[in-house]
């Protein structure tokens, strides 16, 4: 099936942009009016274009080899023209790239490629959000992936761009099915809210919410609902960078806790206009499968229960074993189920350049992927992005815009068959009958791919535009407003048709039912900045000032639709018998801020950063709604100091140091009123109405102290470049739903809680520059974190409602486990530590060992090759971990079982190590293997080496000019190296679609 | 200099003007949510006050433990003792009820509880929502603070007949409801008491519609009596089922089995209405099935057996289904499993019958063998059976209880709720029940409520 035809299901919209897309080819035909006509000169005259490979490269310094005050610098365009002789040498320099030299021989139209040098990286500027920095005078910890990196993922997650290239940013894919999610904590979790732990999101200066934006009755991308982030384009970034420490993140406030994505789109660069188009295709299956019984297992167990269970006769409903299904047939379910192959197809056009004063960039996208289930289901992206950069003649005003529009369209199963992949009996009937229709085997069992009928359908378009107007008033006073809008809007429909349910049911069309989420987020942001810079003394000052208005509306209308004349009719809620609005809501989000910066910058050998910001939030009631926070940063470069200077070996080195405080107001909107929410559910003809939460007006902000030291060291040029970091995060004032016994009417409150998380760590980065010859250069990144989650404090947790959650001294992310002893080898089952010595396994006083399923330290190691056009690029990812097994039931019941699971104890005097099968009559055993599924057996090694990616180009040697043809073959978790033994290890809560193995093949060109 | 200084001035200046727009404190103030009413403004206004007291209706009939849906007890406890087989998937919630193998951690036992106490808080919502208030009108509040008190101890009545020994939570405070102690059945049963005595103090006679969907004093008095025949305060019982039964204008056995199920039932003493227009039942959606194997459950041989032929009740509340050679049984009391032009069927709390058997067996307590049997003969005689045969208090104590087997099977777990209070559960259950314990008699607290407050360990027994 060929999904890459347009026909096949691009939708209109799609077709437009490219249309769009294609349209903007036009300036082709015009060609570049380059000056060609100056060869009679005097003196031979040299023009040409300095690019990086790709773009041009404005600002680059041409010289002639033993001449003297004749250099000139390139244009915006990268263009150049030079007064030489015919036999001259160009001494070509530029920052951040290999000075080259090229011999003229006589031409008069030269280009040149300058080679990045990764050993000057340190005068980079980085995005810090409100300011750029250059990276070697940063006073806070910022990591940084460029387009570079994400362009070799063959991924459409924003979020997958980043495993295992970033320390201390941990980041888990939930589930492998198309659209869903991904759970990325930046230094551990902070809050004791599972949910209040999602960094910053900001996206070319616009805050992008990334709260959830589906409903848990119209999603399939289990375990976590559709999230914003899939709209993002990874390809349309150029630089993603993260802060982290305090220093970085104390200017977004109360918002900075989690730590801050800032997001930067690809901007136009001056001179030719270059089209780039790139073109993939790939396939991807699932990572790992489970090694579950074949038939002859299965049915010996099932046996085996029986006898075990006394039982000489099988239940009539006992299908499996009783002689109703064959007890030959075998399907591997897990193959049939989730083993699939999903064809992922992918094009991308950019084209970009413009004058010295306005530079463009236009591009766009089209992605599909379908699935690994049964069935026809495709996911759909695309997008456009457009920025446009404009300075005056006198460089005073500048102008900046981007817009990006981005487009989902999700079809999907409403149902993940991971649970029904590896629990279907091996015996289970064909699921197909001989005329193709849908196999029930008289009513005996439920046809996995009854699911099928079930659709799950999601259209998202999103906008995010972003506009930025500078002017420099008097010399050094820049008067700045930074103005943003974002629209998103999501419609979802899952439907359960009758065809769902087994025939014997007898449910008719009448019983159909369908869900709808209509949500729409709109939000406007505008931040009036001022900045001001001077030279006191030997040192430089700047000061930055700024304040930030900002509302955001939320309208969600969730929906059924029940009884339908005809199964056709399922999308129109017209024809349902019974509409019921679930949900119709409107929320407002309402957010004020001031924030300043003054750095102080002394022989760029001392720096002093302070950052300071007063916010208010609509989240919180009167009195509780302003809170300040600031930071103070300083970094000493001792490699500037004289005794250093010219040193030998040490190119580079600075001690950096930062303490301030953050606050989270993740907690949702309105949690402080007293409020009564329509249930949408009707009685005699009244809608319902129910208190929404118990009440509490008087909580505030969680705060969030970071305190970190590092040193950054560079030796030899900078070829070995490493940077170690030491953090320490406190969150205290923990804002939670307080977990509550069910007789207080709820099951949780939102308030203050006393209490103290830390988190600690150690980062290592390292990078070296190998080879760097003219034929082979070979590049190596290392990133190493070591982290630490304890809860410090928690006064009254023995009498409060977390005492069987948290413990003092543990991390957040435990699990309180009985204490396993082995099998009894007289009764077969498995026994636990009597801790309390009662005589019997009670909870809570048995269950009191922990487990941390924390990572205890991750990272990757990254290999960049060039030989000639060649390029190799890998990348390892490793987690250390522990993790739980994945609960199968326990074994004899009419579900399929781990392999391993043979080994069970048989009669007395054997052990193990899996206790006696039964049919669910030996109540001992069924609780003993409930008792056993939550205990320190349960938890087990779940670390993991995974070959990330890895990425393969070549640059075919075209002798076109200006034209460049790559070829790429591309892999996503390719391997994977674990102990592991039930599926994929990376998961956050195990039973659904684990990752895909994906491989790609593409081509870019670029002219 | 002077440039600096103006730059310095310039720049003050600015960032006073940056600072007056942050001075705006209001800017960070928010509407409301336009689904949501504050507390205050739903109490003063009848039709919003009466919307947060009917939505506790709805959420009755759809959760927790009278729901009609599979997890509601009139399935699950017909699970549990002996009315009920379950058939279908290993993933049916009532297949722990059936083989006797609930756990605290079961889904069904924690959502019998949270929900069952989320109903209770919308009532006391109600109750200090209703009192607190000025503007409604003294009937108004009389009205639903009556219904709401009527709630709360139909409520608490079925959670300590499944939990034993529970909170009984008259308040909305979560500090005190968060550290709630068990209370004895004694001082449980004397609130029960109270707030239904407070409720037909405050209830109206009458019906406030023709449906019978909303308790009146008379529903409220029906309960009653069930509380005082669970109580042995078998005088209190009779009387308070006289006073029902007297009001024979209103209520009346219907003669015709197949109508007892119908909205308009002259038996049916409280019922919640469906969702919406045309629906009708739960319970119909769960039990019945049209061929074999039962996807679900069916009713158990042990039961159908037990009826004579002549009984209208095995003819008319119980339908076979046959595949192939195996004949199974369903319960048929609610006839309507798909959604009908106008609804046919609400899903029935209280029914005349309950009434006459109170009385029969208070009664036969209280030594009015002849009125007891009376009664016992109303319902027998309306099944189409002849009058009892039984004649010692013994004779006709086991009557009833075999008459309430056959009358209210399947309807809210009556048949576990007797055994129990009768002491002859283990004895009936223990020979067709394998997995039957005595400590089964009491569901386990869920273990989140035990984590949660740990004054309310120990668990039950045998869990």
């Amino acid at each position: 099936m060929n999904n890459f035809s347009f026909s096949m299901g691009g939708r209109a919209l799609y077709c437009l942009i490219f249309l769009g897309f294609l349209l903007s080819f036009s300036p082709m035909l015009a060609k570049n009016h380059s000056k060609h006509s100056n060869l009679f000169f005097q003196q031979h005259k040299v023009q040409g274009t300095i690019t990086d490979g790709i773009n041009p490269l404005p600002g680059v310094t041409i010289a002639i080899k033993n001449k003297k005050n004749n250099a000139v610098i390139s244009d915006y365009s990268g263009q150049f023209v030079i007064s030489s002789s015919p036999y001259d040498t160009l001494v070509v320099s530029y920052i951040g790239f290999k000075t080259t030299q090229v011999p003229i021989q006589g031409r008069s139209v030269i280009s040149i490629i300058l080679s990045e040098d990764t050993t000057t990286l340190q005068e980079v500027r980085v995005n810090a959000g409100y300011y750029t920095v250059k990276e070697s005078e940063r006073t806070g910890s910022i990591a940084r992936i460029t387009s570079k990196d994400i362009e070799t993922q063959p991924v459409t997650n924003v979020l997958a761009t980043m495993q295992g290239r970033m320390a201390g940013v941990s980041v888990t894919q939930t589930t492998g099915v198309p659209g869903g999610g991904f759970e990325i904590k930046i230094r551990g979790q902070n809050s004791l809210r599972p949910d209040a732990n999602q960094p910053l999101y900001i996206i070319d200066g616009v805050p992008y919410a990334s709260d959830p934006i589906g409903y848990n009755q119209t999603s399939s991308t289990y375990p976590s609902v559709t999230s914003p982030l899939n709209s993002i384009n990874p390809d349309s970034i150029e630089s993603l960078e993260i802060l982290k420490d305090a220093d970085a993140t104390s200017i977004y406030g109360s918002r900075g806790a989690n730590g801050v994505v800032l997001i930067t789109t690809k901007k136009g660069k001056s001179g030719k206009t270059t089209f780039n188009l790139t073109a993939s295709t790939g396939a991807g299956t699932v990572t790992k499968f489970m090694k579950l019984m074949n038939t002859e297992q299965y049915l010996a167990m099932r046996k085996q229960a029986y006898v075990n269970d006394g039982l000489t006769e099988y239940n009539s409903w006992d299908y499996d074993i009783n002689g109703t299904w064959d007890q030959n047939r075998y399907t591997d379910w897990q193959e049939e189920l989730i083993g699939g192959t999903s064809q992922i197809n992918d094009l991308q056009g950019t084209v970009s350049g413009g004058s010295e004063s306005t530079q463009f960039l236009l591009s766009g996208s089209y992605h599909t992927e379908t699935t690994v289930f049964p069935g026809d289901f495709l996911y759909k992206k695309g997008g456009s992005q457009l920025s446009i950069n404009h300075h005056s003649l006198d460089n005073k005003f500048k102008f900046n815009f981007s817009a990006g529009y981005n487009l989902q369209d999700n079809d999907q199963p409403a149902f993940d068959f991971t649970y029904d992949a590896r629990s279907l009996p091996p015996n289970a009937p064909a699921l197909y009958d001989a005329n193709g229709n849908l196999n029930w085997e008289n009513g005996t069992w439920d046809n996995p791919l009854r699911n099928l009928n079930a659709k799950f359908e999601s259209k998202t378009k999103d906008l995010v535009v972003n506009a930025v107007l500078s002017y420099e008033i008097i010399p050094n006073l820049i008067l700045k407003g930074n103005f943003g809008y974002t629209d998103l809007s999501t419609k979802e429909s899952r439907t359960a048709p009758s065809t769902v349910f087994n025939p014997a049911y007898n449910i008719s069309s009448a019983n159909s039912s369908i869900f709808l989420n209509d949500t729409d987020r709109s939000s406007w942001i505008i931040e009036p900045q001022i900045s001001w810079n001077k030279n006191i003394g030997d040192g430089k000052l700047d000061v930055l000032l700024g304040s930030t208005f900002q509302s955001q509306t939320t309208s969600r209308l969730y929906q059924s639709g029940k009884g339908f004349s005809s199964n056709s009719l399922i999308y129109n809620l017209g024809a349902a018998n019974i509409v019921t609005v679930l949900l119709n809501d409107e929320t407002q989000y309402k957010y004020q801020a001031f924030f300043g910066r003054v750095n102080y910058n002394w022989k760029q050998k001392y720096i002093l950063n302070v950052t300071a910001r007063r916010d208010g939030s609509s989240r919180f009631g009167s009195g509780n709604q302003f809170a300040n926070f600031g930071a103070i940063g300083a970094a000493w470069l001792f490699s500037n100091e004289s005794f250093l200077k010219n040193n030998s070996w040490l190119s580079f080195g600075k001690i950096r140091a930062s303490y301030g405080t953050t606050g989270n107001d993740q907690i949702g909107d309105y949690q402080f009123l007293n409020t009564y929410s329509i249930t949408g559910v009707s009685y005699n003809g009244i809608i319902g109405l129910q208190p929404s939460r118990l009440y509490n007006a008087d909580f505030g902000w969680e705060t969030n102290k970071k305190l970190e030291a590092a040193i950054e060291l560079g030796f030899l040029q900078d070829r070995i470049f490493t940077t170690l970091a030491l953090y320490q995060n406190r969150s205290s004032n923990q804002l939670v739903g307080i977990p509550l016994p069910g007789t207080t009417g709820f099951t949780s409150l939102q308030s203050n809680l006393d209490a103290t998380v830390q988190n600690t760590g150690l980062e290592l980065t390292l990078r070296t520059l190998n080879f760097s010859t003219k034929n082979f250069s070979w590049t190596t990144n290392f990133n190493l974190t070591f982290s630490k989650n304890k809860l410090l404090d928690f006064p009254g947790l023995e009498s409060s409602t977390y005492s069987q959650k948290y413990r003092i001294g543990q991390p957040l992310n435990i699990d309180l486990l009985y204490k396993y002893k082995g099998i009894n080898s007289t009764t077969g089952v498995y026994e636990f530590e009597d801790l309390n010595n009662d005589g019997r396994i009670s909870f809570p006083e048995d269950r009191q060992l922990t487990a941390d399923l924390n990572p205890k330290y991750y990272g990757g190691f990254q290999n960049q090759l060039g030989f000639k056009n060649w390029k190799l690029d890998f990348l390892f990812q490793f987690v250390n971990q522990k993790n739980r097994t994945y609960g199968m039931g326990f074994s004899g019941q009419m579900s399929n079982e781990n392999s391993r699971a043979v080994n069970s104890w048989q009669q007395t005097g054997d052990t193990g190590p899996y206790q006696t099968y039964t049919t669910g009559e030996n109540s001992v055993a069924v609780t003993a293997y409930n008792l056993h599924s939550e205990s320190d057996a349960s938890v087990v090694d779940a670390s993991y080496v995974r070959l990330k990616n890895i990425a393969l180009s070549y640059d075919l040697p075209l002798r076109l000019k200006e034209t460049n043809c790559k070829l790429m073959l591309q892999a996503q978790n390719l391997l994977t190296f674990t102990n592991y033994k039930d599926g994929d290890p990376e998961f956050t809560i195990s039973g659904y679609l684990p990752p895909l193995k994906v491989i790609t093949a593409g081509v870019q060109l670029t002219f | 200099m002077k440039t600096i200084y103006l730059k310095t001035k310039f720049f003050i200046a600015l960032s006073l003007v940056v600072f007056y727009m942050n001075s705006c404190d209001s800017f960070v103030e928010v509407d409301l949510p336009k689904s949501q009413l504050t507390s205050t403004s739903v109490f003063e206004d009848y039709a919003t006050a009466t919307a947060a007291l009917t939505d506790i209706y709805s959420k009755i009939r759809d959760k927790g433990i009278l729901t009609g849906s599979n997890t509601g007890i009139s399935n699950q406890l017909g699970n549990y003792t002996d009315e009920i087989v379950c058939y279908g998937t290993p993933t049916n919630p009532s297949l722990p009820f059936y083989n006797n193998q609930l756990l605290a951690t079961t889904p069904t036992i924690t959502e019998y509880w949270n929900s069952t106490y989320n109903q209770i808080y919308a009532a006391n919502s109600i109750i200090e929502g209703v009192t607190a208030n000025t503007k409604l009108s003294a009937e108004n509040i009389n009205q639903l603070e009556g219904e709401a008190l009527f709630i709360r101890a139909l409520l608490h009545f079925y959670l300590t007949n499944l939990f034993g020994e529970i909170p009984y939570i008259k308040q909305t405070d979560y500090k005190k409801n968060s550290v709630a102690l068990r209370m004895s059945s004694e001082e449980f049963y004397q609130n029960i008491m109270q707030d239904l005595e407070k409720a037909i103090e405050l209830l109206p006679d009458n019906y406030s519609s023709t449906e019978r969907i909303r308790p009146n004093r008379l529903v409220a008095k029906t309960l009653l009596a069930r509380v005082y025949l669970y109580r042995k305060l078998y005088a209190q019982a009779a009387n308070e089922a006289s006073s029902i039964l007297n009001q024979t204008t209103l209520f009346n056995l219907e003669a015709n089995t197949n109508n007892v199920f119908l909205i308009g039932s002259k038996e049916t003493i409280w019922q919640l209405k469906s969702a919406a227009a045309g629906r009708n039942t739960l319970e119909a959606t769960v039990f019945i099935f049209k061929s074999g194997p039962p996807p679900l459950v069916a009713l158990s041989n042990t039961l159908v057996n037990t009826f004579s032929t002549q009984d209208q009740r095995r003819t008319n509340w119980i339908k076979n289904v046959t595949t192939g050679t195996t004949t199974w049984y369903h319960a048929f009391k609610y006839k309507e499993q798909n959604p009908t032009a106008k609804s046919l069927e609400y899903s029935i709390v209280f029914r005349l019958a309950e009434q006459y058997l109170i009385r029969a067996e208070a009664r036969a307590h209280l030594g009015d063998l002849i009125g007891a049997k009376e009664d016992l003969n109303k319902i027998r005689n309306r099944a189409g059976l002849s009058n009892t045969d039984a004649q010692t208090q013994d004779e006709i104590l086991k009557a009833v209880l075999q008459e309430r087997r056959w009358e209210f099977f399947t309807e809210h777990g009556h048949r576990f709720f007797d055994l129990k209070r009768l002491n002859q559960i283990d004895q009936s259950l223990s020979a067709v029940k394998i997995g039957w314990n005595t400590t089964d008699i009491l569901l386990p607290v869920p273990q989140s409520e035990l984590s949660a407050n740990p004054n309310l360990l120990p668990q039950n027994q045998g869990y």
